[in-house]
This record gives C-alpha cells, structure tokens and sequence, in this order.
C-alpha cells in the first residue's frame, strides 16, 4: 500500500526570500500569474521543462523547490478537530491512529494499517480509496 | 365511342416547322458550346494562385470575382484528384480541404460543392503540395499563449491531456534524458519500467527518445523507481 502524493511546492517561501512577486517571477518563467498562484497551492501539476526554468530562477535544485506530499496530509491538515473527531468515529479508530497518519511514510503505513481500515478511513473523508492511496 | 389509335389521328406538320425547330435546337446547343469557351478561356484567364509565407492565395471567378486566402493553420488534407478530363490531358487537380466551413457551404449554395482551395489542370502536383505540406509544418505551431493554459484543479484530467498534446507539438525545447542509461543500471526492461511507474510502454519510449515533456509527478515517479534525482535523469538543453 502506498500514498496517493501530489507535487508541493515551496516556491512561495523561495520567491519570498529573494523578494520577488508572483508576476515578476511568472515573466521569468514565461507563464501566467495564476500558474504560479496553483503552482504555490500545489494543485497543478508542472510540466517539467517549467520546473526546471523556476529551479534555474530560484537557484535550487528542484527537489527542494517541489516535493511530494500524500494528499490525505492535506486533506487532514485542512480539517478542524471537532471534523477529525467524526471521521475518527466512523473509520473506527482513535484520534491519534488517524492524526499519526499525516505523519507516515509508505512503509510505515503498510505495517499500521489495513487495507480495510484505510478503505473505511477514505470513505470517512468523503473520498474514495483510490483517491487518496495506491495499491501494489 | 370510337376507338381510334395515334395513327389514324396524326395531323400532318409541315416541314417548315420541323426544320425551324432543328434549327432552334442546334442554335442552342452552338451558343451553349461558345459562350462555354468562351466562359472557360475566361476562367483560365482570371485563374491565379499564389503560395506566399502564411497563406495560399487563389483568384479565380468570372463575372464574381473571388479571391480566396487559405491560412496554413487551417488546411485540414491536401486530395490530388485524377478525374477523367484530368486523365485525358494528362493533368491532376489539387483539392485543398480546409477546417472553416463558410466558403464551402457558400459554394454548396451556388450549386457546386468544390472545396474552398480548388487548383485543377496542374502537371504535376506533388511539387506544390510538398510545398504545402513544408508550409503547414511551418505554421501549425501552438498558439502563443496557450502553451501554459490553466484549468480548474478539477480539470486535470484534460488539463493533463492538453499539456500532453501541446508538449508534443512543442519543438526545439527538448529535454536530454539518460532514462535509458539508468534503466539499464537498473536492470530493468523498458516495460517493466513503465509498469513499475505505472504508465505504457510508449510513454518510456517517447520519454528516451526525447520527444515527451513529462509532467513533474511522472518525473518523480520514474525517479523514484529508478532512485535517482530529477536532475539525474533530465537536463534542460
């Protein structure tokens, strides 16, 4: 079993470290505005000749500009507690098994959970399990 | 009642009036044949057609004279036609079929239906359309500004689809892979990679050939298949 990740992306700390705005730094690369706003939300996807123009701009590999990141991470991280409780309910587990989800690798993962459980904890959030975990 | 057949009723006509009627009725078909010629030395007069930079220019017409420009980004296939006419003098027609319906439906309701880029009578055809063919290549590129379109987070799927195709069309900003190299390090077959990554095979195939700008989560996975950097496995030339 595997997360399901998505690109992430730090551009926004770098670019503010070089105080550079959103659209001078959409120039530099060539694309608009908003691309660079998703690309900060880390809901868009880059082709990969764009990466590399913003880790040429940024001056950092790029790696360290975009990583991946389960997408349950965010899913649970923009949930309120009183939220996470019910989830916690109808998954059938404890608090602290769900909230110790954001914080685990793949392999972590496969040795803590159940498909079944995972299956259930997917539901709980309204979402499928294929959308948020990969099967081997 | 009487029965009578045709015969028994036959008024006599005379013969004056038979030959009045021959004489209107091949007087016709005489000016038909004149005015014809002269209708298509005309037409072959008028006929011009011209491939410049962006667009292909025909003027032709008559008594409405029609100058039609064709835009390379428009020209859908290129038919060279060998009708019966062509083949009895030995000449080709060119038949330039275009994506913009207007000029054909307007040519529909004038009562032919000829393609928008009509050339006929050439000798020999394939040396305009190479020259066509060489300007489309030229000019079916991306439009500017749509090469970075962004859709609705919801929209991926066709966003992703889009970036796909405009990746493809994309030339001259290509990406130096060693996919190959390290695959083999590997130790792993091209279709094993893409089952690994979870993608076709020809996905891998157009990825080491160079032609295929891949996402940045594709690129991730295959780095992490093959455990390598990004900068390892593509360079930005």
């Amino acid at each position: 079993m595997k997360f399901k990740k998505k690109i992430a992306s730090r551009i926004r700390q770098f670019r503010e470290e070089m105080d550079l705005p959103q659209l001078e730094l959409a120039k530099l690369v060539g694309v608009s505005r908003q691309t660079i706003y998703y690309l900060e939300r880390g809901s868009y996807n880059p082709s990969l000749t764009i990466s590399f123009k913003i880790s040429e701009i940024l001056k950092k590999p790029i790696h360290e500009i975009f990583y991946q990141e389960p997408i349950i991470k965010d899913i649970l991280e923009g949930k309120s507690l009183s939220e996470l409780r019910v989830v916690a309910e109808v998954a059938g587990l404890n608090l602290e098994k769900l909230a110790s989800l954001s914080e685990m690798d793949d392999e972590q993962l496969t040795k803590a959970f159940k498909e079944e459980t995972i299956t259930k904890i997917a539901i709980a959030l309204g979402a499928e399990f294929e959308d948020l975990f990969e099967n081997l | 009642m009487i029965y009578t057949d045709g015969m028994e009723n036959n008024v006599e006509v005379p013969m004056e009036v038979i030959y009045l009627v021959f004489i209107i009725v091949y007087g016709i078909f005489g000016a038909l044949i004149v005015l014809t010629y002269i209708y298509n030395t005309a037409y072959i007069k008028n006929f011009t057609y011209k491939i410049s930079e962006d667009h292909i220019i025909i003027n032709h017409g008559v008594l409405t004279k029609i100058r039609a420009t064709i835009p390379y980004s428009r020209i859908q296939n290129i038919n060279i036609v060998n009708g019966v006419f062509d083949r009895m003098f030995k000449t080709f027609t060119v038949k330039i079929e275009t994506a913009g319906s207007s000029a054909a439906a307007a040519s529909a309701q004038r009562g032919h239906i000829r393609p928008e880029g009509y050339i006929p009578g050439l000798k020999d055809p394939h040396i305009i359309e190479k020259k066509i063919k060489e300007m489309m290549t030229k000019y079916s590129a991306v439009p500017s500004g749509l090469e970075d379109k962004i859709f609705k987070p919801e929209e991926l799927a066709f966003d992703n689809f889009i970036s796909y195709i405009l990746s493809k069309m994309r030339e001259g900003e290509k990406l130096k892979t060693s996919i190959t190299e390290l695959r083999e390090k590997a130790n792993l077959s091209a279709p094993q990679l893409a089952e690994k990554v979870g993608v076709p095979v020809q996905t891998i195939n157009y990825l080491a050939e160079g032609r295929y700008n891949p996402s940045l989560a594709l690129a991730y996975k295959i780095a992490e298949v093959l455990q390598c950097k990004i900068e390892d496995l593509f360079k930005l030339v």
